[in-house]
């Protein structure tokens, strides 16, 4: 569906496990990247043999500690080195830590850190854009309004327009003993007066509202989110990331996403996330590169 | 349907059923002028609570025929007070007008526990403007009675004055709340009500209205200064009713509508079991008599 045009240096740091190695291979090997491994380089190799992957293919840079191999990544991402960081076997923790630093980090001024998911659900008839199932444990309305932009970036990078953003909660009406409805609220008007531009906006929204037109017929709420939401923003991570999860492990759901606020993009995922969304990722990495 | 103007409001009430209106301390001169003339008028049924004598010494200085006025001496002006508050709580009258007493006396016996007017609901003050420079008359809330409200008082406020310009004949008024910007920003609570209060009529948690803000004065009641800023609006240059966020911007504009504009105001005091005319004493007979017509207007 989406054509990339050139290749994309990515720097992985602590690049020694199976299933980044065998991502990043497949990505080198349809033709869209460039790799650059950083880690020890004999488990690398070793990695490589016992997989059958030819470890030519890949610059290796020597590094003996995870700390160091991050900081190695974001350094040359930061230097014009590498378009794109990937965290490898490393704790997620430390590598944020590099990417966050503040004078040889790769944040962008004032920006706030956060994350967008694209999901790929079966029994949704598109591309589903979450905001945050991974970084901001509870998020104010400036750090809210951000992931909302950054969402909306994504979702317009895929071709959406104008995204259609629900901001999810438990019930469609506005309580101030629910902090998320009241920022919702104020959201909302800041997207009808246009300082949140380029989407329709509404909530709270429940999820049933969000993406299923026969519960609005159903409960007869108004709203121009219409059922067909693109991204769904959640009040916390406790709320996304069982969402995600459980859609991964009872829909057959598949994750790609990434980390924004950065100057480049940045892949983070679990260790223990397969190769089929590790190359999902650098495939989106490189698309909002 | 809207009002364009005083006269409009007059017609509303004309040939209508005569509302009984009871004046407590009547003997007050522009209070029993309005009074009288809105009698004459076939508006009102008035019954004077006060001091006998001396509404007596008005009528006969201003040549008021009263002959056939229900009145029930009493010279203390906080008794007749209490007398009146206890004659509308039974039902024997309609509306509740101020005479020659202090705001905060009538307003105590109003909220009083036993016998006063309490309906549960937040007592709020809503004014109604005719303004040359406005194609309608336009109603502000509040400007004289919540000095800070909260986003419970403000629901409340807007809830009593949709069912005022409900009974006034508008069916879906469009609601500015005013702010000193159009946009939402988070160091002015005026605006962060603002969108809240949108939203819950967006939800229909506050129903018979259309609700935007934060709207700038000139948004609100200029469609083409709302154009020019390119605001999508259904109220925008066409508001019925302007909330305001505190009493400090609410009685300036009152004020500066009044003695700028030259505008005509009615107000009365809604959330009561009847409407209340409590105008200052300072206003003219003019102004008591619109509000007295306001009041009919607004009766259930």
């Amino acid at each position: 569906m989406l054509t990339l045009n050139k290749r994309y240096r990515i720097a992985v740091a602590w690049a020694q496990d199976t299933n980044t190695i065998g991502a990043i291979d497949k990505a080198v090997k349809k033709g869209f990247v460039d790799a650059i491994l950083i880690g020890k380089s004999s488990e690398i190799r070793k990695t490589c043999k016992i997989q059958g992957i030819d470890e030519k293919r890949f610059t290796l840079i020597e590094s003996d500690n995870e700390i160091h191999a991050s900081s190695e990544a974001v350094r040359l991402a930061k230097a014009g080195e590498a378009d794109i960081v990937m965290k490898g076997l490393v704790g997620t923790d430390k590598f944020l830590r590099a990417v966050m630093d503040k004078e040889k980090g790769l944040m962008l001024p004032n920006a706030v850190l956060s994350y967008v998911g694209a999901m790929e659900i079966p029994a949704y008839n598109k591309l589903l854009f979450i905001t945050d199932p991974a970084v901001i444990p509870f998020p104010d309305l400036d750090q809210k309004v951000s992931m909302a932009r950054y969402a909306i970036e994504m979702a317009r990078r895929f071709g959406v327009k104008k995204p259609r953003v629900a901001l999810i909660g438990a019930s469609e009406k506005m309580s101030r003993h629910f902090n998320s409805s009241v920022d919702y609220s104020i959201m909302c008007k800041m997207a009808d007066r246009n300082e949140i531009k380029d989407c329709i906006m509404d909530g709270p929204l429940d999820i049933f509202l969000a993406c299923d037109k026969k519960s609005i017929e159903i409960k007869g709420v108004e709203t121009p989110v219409n059922g067909e939401a693109d991204i769904l923003l959640f009040p916390s991570l406790e709320s996304s990331n069982p969402f995600y999860k459980g859609i991964m492990l009872f829909a057959n759901g598949e994750l790609a996403g990434l980390v924004r606020g950065t100057e480049k993009p940045v892949i983070v995922m679990s260790r223990s996330e397969s190769e089929k969304s590790k190359y999902f990722c650098i495939a989106l990495s490189c698309l909002m590169a | 349907m809207v009002l364009k103007n005083m006269n409009d409001l007059k017609r509303l009430v004309e040939g209508g059923p005569r509302k009984k209106l009871i004046l407590a301390a009547a003997q007050d001169q522009h209070s029993l002028g309005a009074v009288i003339r809105a009698w004459k008028d076939n508006i009102i049924e008035p019954i004077l609570v006060g001091d006998k004598d001396g509404i007596q010494n008005i009528c006969t200085l201003n040549n008021y025929d009263i002959t056939g006025v229900r009145i029930i001496h009493e010279s203390d002006p906080e008794m007749s007070v209490e007398i009146a508050v206890k004659m509308v709580s039974s039902k024997q009258a309609d509306i509740l007008m101020k005479g020659k007493i202090g705001s905060a006396t009538l307003l105590k016996c109003v909220l009083n526990k036993e016998w006063g007017l309490r309906t549960g609901n937040l007592l709020s003050h809503f004014a109604l403007f005719e303004v040359e420079t406005y194609p309608k008359v336009i109603a502000v809330t509040d400007v004289a009675m919540n000095i800070a409200p909260t986003l419970q008082d403000k629901i409340a406020i807007v809830n009593n004055s949709v069912a005022c310009l409900n009974r006034l004949g508008y069916k879906i008024p469009k609601v500015a709340v005013l702010g000193a910007v159009e946009m939402v920003n988070e160091n002015m609570k005026a605006t962060l009500d603002a969108a809240l209060l949108s939203k819950m009529n967006q939800r229909d948690q506050i129903k018979n209205c259309i609700i935007d803000g934060p709207l700038a004065f000139d948004n609100a009641v200029s469609l083409e200064s709302a154009q020019l800023k390119g605001i999508k609006s259904e109220v925008a240059g066409d508001t019925d009713l302007l909330l305001m966020p505190d009493i400090e911007v609410g009685n300036v504009l009152y004020k500066s509508l009044v003695f700028f504009a030259k505008a005509k105001v009615a107000s009365i005091i809604l959330g009561a079991l009847v409407p209340i005319v409590l105008t200052s004493r300072s206003d003219s007979e003019q102004a008591k008599f619109d509000s007295i017509l306001l009041a009919a207007a607004a009766c259930k």
